[in-house]
């Protein structure tokens, strides 16, 4: 069967609108499917997120913003999936859309049918907690934006169909089927959450105030019920003390819940306990754990910063009761302390961490892809890949196939979309249409002629603006000589007008005043380019979000606001000049550094879609890291797959791969980088040219100072004892073995958690009583963090015997070596001292990053490193493979600790972020950015430090001497530099200091 | 109490200031928007002019203002840590912390201009911060310390 | 028994000990050129001087009115002096404190490259307040002025009056903490003669508490009658080391943001930018002030602007080249109590 090249991707929250872009910007055509009215998902609903706190809405929007209009992602909400046919390569797949009784073609998203609803309905996205109507978008920043009629609440009054007058209601419209034919496809329902059973022993559903963490998160939101006061159900009151309980329908044998570990619920409470103290500070949250797993990327500092700043108390222990009192609607609960003391303490409120469920419709989709599932009722993916489901051709990503977080799913959104692009490269381009656009009219140094559409948006200016009134005004003002208005300037007939006008009155500068330019702005530059206008030559003045429905009982004042609005854009657009956006040609070449499972693995992936690919090993051999361990927890033979990767790089042909190898020099940007590395006994030197760069140089297991490391042979590394496991029988003759967790690792000197070592130390305690099950073996722990699937392995040990004992970080175990016996004094959280005679100490060694190599590198790109001398990305949470300096790509330990198989996701990702450059043969950069006036610049390098993304550099100008110079391709047009430039000399396109200037002054 | 203060009380009670307000692309203006989708009311005071960022404001862009009879003028960005360009509202942050400083020493009443972080969530806050810059720049009355003499 | 050493042997010491230095540097060929100070054309000045031969050195002068900053004469950058392959131009320069602080912050803008200057460090003991004694003195013509013992000694046709020169120094000199020029750790060697260790300076600005109490619209009276006599002449920008700009913002058209006129707004919008443009830069010499032909006395201004960065960025200019001054740098935990907060 041909390859197609289109991709469909079910469910369009974080993880599909990732991959959907990625894949679009890569030269696929692609159909993204959505069973709710709109994309976002589970994070469009987050107030916050941890561990940066960044307001999830003003991260996400944009993303969703860019997902909703791209030209080749082809978007569909209210879907079901009917029918799925085909095999890798081709597919077909039966898609039911179902009405929304409003045509999303012609609605506007204006809400006038919303607010004149008179039947009250659920509002889901408030998670129940505040009402909409029965006409209703899921929330203010929707995408797409359309409005759907919810046909169980509606009593079909008909007053919606009265109000629209865009006439978009549409009661007879029916649902439709369509076949849709692509290449390959990538799962993404997301999850959903647990809902504690009603009248459980937690009360949810009985008592007020118990509330899901869900339902807290929007509690938190500014948009959200209380908008951002943190009050409790029952009477409103501000909550002092509010109860947070963990691992609710998660880690729970009883039946009612999940047995593995939801991965996610430990850090998003220490957050939400976090955002409710800062938004008021009466507030002391307590928190109640088993253990804490903060195992991820500066988790734990967020963990100290939530005890240590904002007071979070954490209790060691699962409550054994809850019950309301009666009169205060508070919450008495019953807890037993780590040291075995029973407690009883009321809370005004409490909140559940439910866990993370298999979407509701798992098994539906399952049946109709013809994937499996596995015992936990999640995707069942690859050993060490992923997002490889057990179908050829279809791609899991997200909380699909476990229990994840943010970066994580976005990481694995681009990995499934990397593993597309090995499937489909041939077929890039065949689906996407390009534009024939019309050369663009010159109107540089010509007098403006400026148009102005002036949008009644149905009644939501026009009901409150005197727009007839504002149009006379716009008329007056010097230059224009066009006026308007449209009752929704936004629909598909007035675009044809605007294209008329700007023939018939030869305009040459466009001005719309409707509403905000955030979401319609690139329609309106869409039109006028297609009249032949440079797509800058556009101004948008904000009458409706910003005026009119602000000052709804003021209308001559609205009106007046409408003018200067008006007026200002006007003299704006006076001033604006073409903008060209800058081409830049790409290598279509990787360099990819550092020889590792990641870097392995990455090398293939380009490799495998015919691109160029330099791997660059420090090392003599191949293989980093992995070449100490054998298997991974959940069984995989990781050897094997060594064997495997090494083979493979060394025969594909369109790898150079280089060992004993080092970087002397990378010089250049996205697209067009250039370097030499020197290899080899006989240092050679070799230069070459490449358009991205994959930092994959891992990282160093710790050599221990502590407990006799060193000093006494029978203290061994885990790494050391899995060696001993796998290779010699010198296990037979020992009887007791302990381990120690946490060794160089969640202290001062390394402050986060290696994330490994619990599934490692597990591992071989597994695999040595599986060899001898008579040997007695001791973990001594602080947290036991086996997040997601891996605590399956962790009941595993304790059913086999291994005994796992607590210890605290300022009272770690002490060790005396007597004869060949080494004896371990532990003393517990319940304040008892345990003696331990043991014949092997074995250590959990962390693993660490070595400043000073990192640095040198690091330096070279431009990228930084963080506090703990791995390599930070540009966003922790929805860039979590990129840099910012674009064109520059992290995945494996170089990042962060983390296990084999998310090191292959992030490999994967890396690709699939490089692929969005190399798949194209020049790169447009942003035309807004940031320029040089060379004469008046006196190169003080002020600019260069302002810089978030290294695009600027001090030149020698032949003329003007050393001077700023900025690289286009690297400016974002944040301006931060302009701004603080004495000598003026740098301005922004499209924010001109004229410009800016012409809008503070000229009022009549 | 005498009539003219009177009058003049009631007349500044009619009086609205005009407010030049730079708002950030990604957070504040989206804020702005959020409180319009949302219908929160806030006083027609302010005039927007949209940057890409907290850190392209310059301070002439504020000076300018003041010198053109503008009562007011607010610069909205992200929130620490929430800047869509990563550090450019940090950047801005100083420029705007010495500013305010000189213009109280220059006499410059500082409640001329005001600096606030307002998120993309954030409709209310940003309602709540216009409505208390504008009762601000209303208690000090027209902006008079830069009109020209001739 | 104290010697009270009077100011007028402690000049000629520390001339004696320059021109030493210099001479040497000349005979050793360390330096191609020597920027000092000499006589004025006019009593109560001086003029900068460049010597390139051992026989000149003895018209370099030191006295309390040498008020010229001479890193000013490094700026608009002079290619051979930074660029290697523009030739190699070795600069030995007379440094009081405030010139070093000059030279440095310089260096940290990349106006000059440090590895080819020679401070000549002299410990400067305050320049006069020439204004105050032309004020004093009236409009009766000056024709000498010497120091005599702890007094400055002004002489004219048919008069002659005494200055203490403690009370006379400029107000930024009584509370000068860097006399002499700072040395840096890294580059030890280009600072020569009396130099100093500073790692941090203490200052409580108590000479702003007196101003910083007025209300807001007594500081608005005090600063419009103080520039009100300002005519743009610019000499304050001339005569600042830290005014290098090719194009300076009030010369600037496309938009022209500032006109050049004297009405008073657009005189207030000038000192005020030009006090953004120096906050983090200024190196406290009050070289704007000693030229300036009206008697403005900028240095209330920038003595703020120390503060400001001072107790804001705990940065002081000029004594360190590898910190970044606050506006090329930015930081998370900066304060913001100025911002607006909802109630």
């Amino acid at each position: 069967m041909e390859k197609v090249g289109a991709v469909m991707i079910v469910g369009a929250g974080i993880g599909g609108s990732q991959a959907a872009l990625d894949l679009a910007d890569s030269g696929y055509k692609v159909y993204l499917i959505e069973s709710t009215t709109s994309i976002g998902g589970v994070m469009a609903q987050l107030d916050k997120t941890f561990p940066t706190n960044d307001c999830a809405m003003c991260i996400v929007s944009p993303k969703l913003v860019e997902t909703g209009r791209h030209q080749n992602i082809d978007l569909s909400i209210n879907c079901r999936i009917l029918d799925v046919s085909g095999e890798a390569g081709n597919f077909t797949i039966k898609v039911l859309k179902k009405t929304l009784y409003i045509n999303p073609d012609i609605c506007t998203g204006c809400g006038v049918c919303g607010r004149e609803c008179p039947v009250e309905a659920i509002d889901l996205f408030n998670e129940g907690l505040a009402k909409y109507a029965a006409t209703s978008v899921k929330y203010p920043q929707a995408v797409p934006l359309v409005y759907a009629i919810n046909r169980d609440y509606c009593v079909g009054c008909g007053i919606c169909l009265a109000v629209c007058k865009a006439k978009a209601v549409e009661y007879e419209r029916e649902d439709e089927e369509v076949d849709i034919n692509v290449g390959a496809i990538i799962l993404a329902p997301g999850f959903d959450e647990y809902i504690p059973k009603a009248a459980n022993l937690y009360g949810y559903g009985k008592y007020k105030n118990v509330v899901t963490s869900i339902e807290f998160e929007r509690i938190l939101s500014a948009s959200g019920p209380y908008a951002g006061r943190v009050l409790r159900p029952s009477d409103g009151d501000i909550p002092e003390k509010v109860a947070f309980l963990q691992c609710i329908g998660s880690r729970d044998y009883s039946g009612n819940g999940q047995p593995y570990c939801s991965s996610v619920c430990c850090m998003y409470t220490a957050k939400e306990a976090v955002i409710a103290h800062e938004h008021m500070h009466q507030i002391k949250p307590t928190i109640f754990s088993m253990d804490i797993r903060a195992y991820g990327k500066d988790f734990d500092k967020y963990i100290i910063r939530a005890q240590e700043e904002y007071g979070v108390q954490y209790i060691r222990s699962r409550i054994s009761s809850i019950k309301e009192v009666p009169e205060t609607k508070d919450l008495r609960i019953r807890y037993e302390t780590e040291d075995g003391k029973v407690m009883e303490e009321d809370f005004h409120m409490v909140v559940l961490a439910v866990g993370l469920n298999p979407p509701n419709d798992a098994k539906y989709l399952a049946e109709k892809f013809g994937v499996e599932l596995n015992e936990f009722g999640f995707a069942k993916t690859d050993k060490f890949n992923p997002v490889q489901t057990s179908k050829p051709g279809i791609y899991a990503c997200g909380a699909f196939s476990s229990p994840k977080d943010i970066p994580d799913t976005v990481t694995q959104a681009s990995a499934a979309a990397g593993c597309v692009n090995q499937l489909l490269y041939e077929k890039r381009g065949t689906l996407i249409t390009e534009k024939t656009l019309p050369p663009e009219i010159f109107v540089n140094g010509q007098p403006p002629r400026i148009g102005v559409f002036i949008c009644h948006c149905g009644i939501n200016i026009g009901g409150f603006v005197d727009v007839p009134e504002v149009t006379r005004y716009a008329g007056t003002l010097p230059n224009v000589v066009l006026t308007d208005r449209n009752l929704y300037t936004c629909s598909a007939d007035t675009q044809t007008i605007i294209k008329d006008k700007i023939k018939e009155y030869h305009l040459n500068r466009v001005i719309v005043a409707s509403c905000t330019p955030r979401t319609h702005e690139p329609l309106f530059q869409e039109t006028i380019r297609e009249a032949g206008l440079n797509r800058y030559l556009f101004q948008m003045a904000n009458i409706r979000d910003q005026c009119s429905w602000v000052h709804m009982n003021e209308p001559e004042k609205a009106t007046e606001k409408a003018k200067d609005l008006v007026r200002m854009a006007v003299n704006k657009a006076r001033e604006i000049e073409p903008i060209e956006r800058i081409r830049l040609p790409v290598t279509p070449k990787a360099l990819v550094v550092g020889g590792g499972i990641s870097g392995m693995v990455a090398a293939l992936n380009f490799a495998s879609q015919e691109y160029e690919t330099f791997l660059v090993e420090k090392q003599e051999e191949l293989g980093g890291f992995a070449r100490n361990i054998y298997h991974t927890l959940e069984g995989g033979n990781v050897q094997e797959l060594l064997a495997d990767l090494i083979n493979k790089v060394k025969s594909n042909k369109s790898i150079h791969t280089y060992t004993d190898a080092e970087i002397e020099n990378i010089d250049g940007y996205i697209g067009n980088f250039k370097t030499s590395i020197i290899h080899g006994k006989n240092k050679e030197r070799v230069e070459f040219d490449h358009g991205v760069v994959i930092v994959a140089t891992g990282a160093k297991e710790y050599q221990p100072k502590e407990y006799l490391f060193g000093q006494n042979e029978n203290v061994i590394l885990q790494s050391e004892f899995e060696k001993m496991i796998n290779s010699t029988d010198k296990l037979k003759n020992k009887k007791s073995i302990v381990m120690i967790q946490c060794v160089g690792s969640r202290n001062e000197e390394h402050p986060y958690c290696s994330k490994m070592c619990c599934a490692e130390a597990i591992k071989n305690a597994l695999l040595t009583k599986e060899k001898n099950p008579d040997l007695e073996i001791t973990v001594l722990f602080r947290d036991i963090r086996t997040y997601g699937f891996k605590e399956k392995y962790y009941r595993k040990a304790r059913e086999a015997g291994v005994i796992f004992l607590r210890y605290d970080e300022d009272n770690p175990p002490k060790i005396v070596s007597e004869d060949s016996i080494l004896k371990v004094e532990v003393s517990t959280p319940r304040k008892e001292i345990i003696n331990i005679n043991s014949d092997l100490l074995v250590l959990s060694a962390g693993i660490y990053s070595d400043r000073e190599e990192n640095e040198e590198l690091a330096k070279m790109l431009k990228v930084p490193l963080n506090d703990d001398n791995f390599f930070l990305e540009a966003h922790v949470k929805l860039r979590p493979v990129d840099f910012a300096t674009e064109g520059v790509f992290v995945a494996g330990l170089a990042h962060c600790p983390k296990t084999i198989e998310d090191s292959i996701s992030q490999a994967n990702a890396a690709v699939s972020r490089a692929c969005t450059i190399l798949s194209k043969e020049e790169i447009e950069a942003e035309g807004k950015t940031a320029m040089i006036i060379p004469e008046r610049c006196i190169g003080c390098g002020m600019c260069i430090e302002n810089c978030a993304y290294n695009a600027i550099e001090l030149i020698d100008d032949r003329r003007f001497g050393r001077i700023a110079q900025i690289n286009q391709a690297l400016c974002k047009g944040c301006g931060a530099c302009s701004g603080n430039c004495r000598c003026a000399a740098i301005d922004v396109l499209g924010f001109t200091g004229e410009q800016v200037f012409a809008m503070i002054t000229g009022r009549c | 109490m005498t009539t003219q203060t009177k009058q003049e009380e009631s007349l500044n009670d009619e009086w609205e200031p005009k407010i030049l307000a730079f708002l950030c692309n990604w957070c504040s203006y989206a804020g702005a928007d959020l409180a319009g989708v949302s219908r929160i009311q806030y006083p027609p005071t302010i005039r927007v002019v949209r940057v890409p960022c907290s850190g392209r404001v310059s301070p002439y862009f504020i000076i300018k203002s003041l010198m053109d009879g503008w009562d007011g003028v607010v610069v909205s960005g992200c929130h620490p840590g929430d800047c869509h360009y990563l550090t450019g509202n940090l950047v801005a942050r100083r420029r705007f912390a010495i500013l305010k400083e000189l213009l109280e020493f220059f006499g410059i009443e500082p409640g001329r201009v005001n600096f606030m972080w307002a998120s993309a969530a954030e409709g209310e806050r940003f309602a709540n911060l216009i409505k208390k810059a504008t009762k601000i720049v209303k208690k000090l009355g027209p902006n008079k310390k830069f009109e020209k003499k001739w | 028994m104290v010697i009270i050493m009077g100011i007028e042997t402690e000049n000629s010491e520390i001339e004696n000990s320059m021109r030493e230095t210099a001479r040497s540097l000349l005979k050793e060929k360390k330096v191609d050129v020597i920027i000092g100070y000499t006589n004025g054309t006019v009593p109560l000045s001086s003029a900068p001087i460049m010597i390139t031969k051992e026989e000149e050195v003895e018209k370099l002068i030191w006295n309390n009115l040498c008020y010229v900053n001479l890193a000013k004469y490094l700026v608009p950058r002079i290619p051979q002096l930074i660029d290697p392959e523009k030739g190699d131009l070795k600069v030995g320069i007379v440094s009081k404190g405030c010139v070093g602080r000059a030279l440095i912050h310089l260096s940290v803008e990349n106006q000059i490259n440090l590895e080819n200057i020679k401070m000549i460090g002299i410990p400067c003991n305050g320049i006069i307040n020439r204004k105050r004694i032309e004020k004093e003195v009236g409009e009766k013509e000056i024709l000498e002025v010497f120091a005599f013992g702890n007094d400055i000694v002004v002489k004219g046709k048919d008069f002659e009056q005494e200055f203490s020169f403690e009370e006379y120094i400029n107000e930024l000199c009584k509370v000068c903490k860097v006399k002499s020029p700072p040395v840096l750790e890294e580059l030890a060697e280009i600072c020569i003669g009396e130099c100093q260790e500073i790692s941090s300076i203490g200052d409580n600005f108590e000479d702003l508490v007196e101003f910083e109490s007025k209300t807001t619209e007594e500081k608005w009276d005090y600063i419009k009658d103080t520039l009100e006599t300002c005519t743009r002449c610019y000499a304050c920008r001339e005569a600042c080391p830290m005014c290098y700009c090719n194009l300076c913002f009030v010369d600037q058209n496309k938009p022209i943001w500032f006109e050049k006129t004297t009405e008073i707004s657009e005189i207030i919008a000038f000192h005020l930018v030009r006090a953004m443009h120096l906050a983090g830069r200024c190196v406290a010499c009050g070289a704007c002030s000693s030229v300036c032909p009206m008697g403005i006395d900028l240095n209330l201004i920038t003595r703020k602007l120390e503060k400001i960065v001072k107790e804001r960025f705990n940065f002081t200019s000029g004594i360190d080249s590898k910190k970044m001054p606050p506006m090329m740098d930015f930081s998370m935990d900066d304060a913001e109590e100025f911002m607006l907060e909802e109630d």
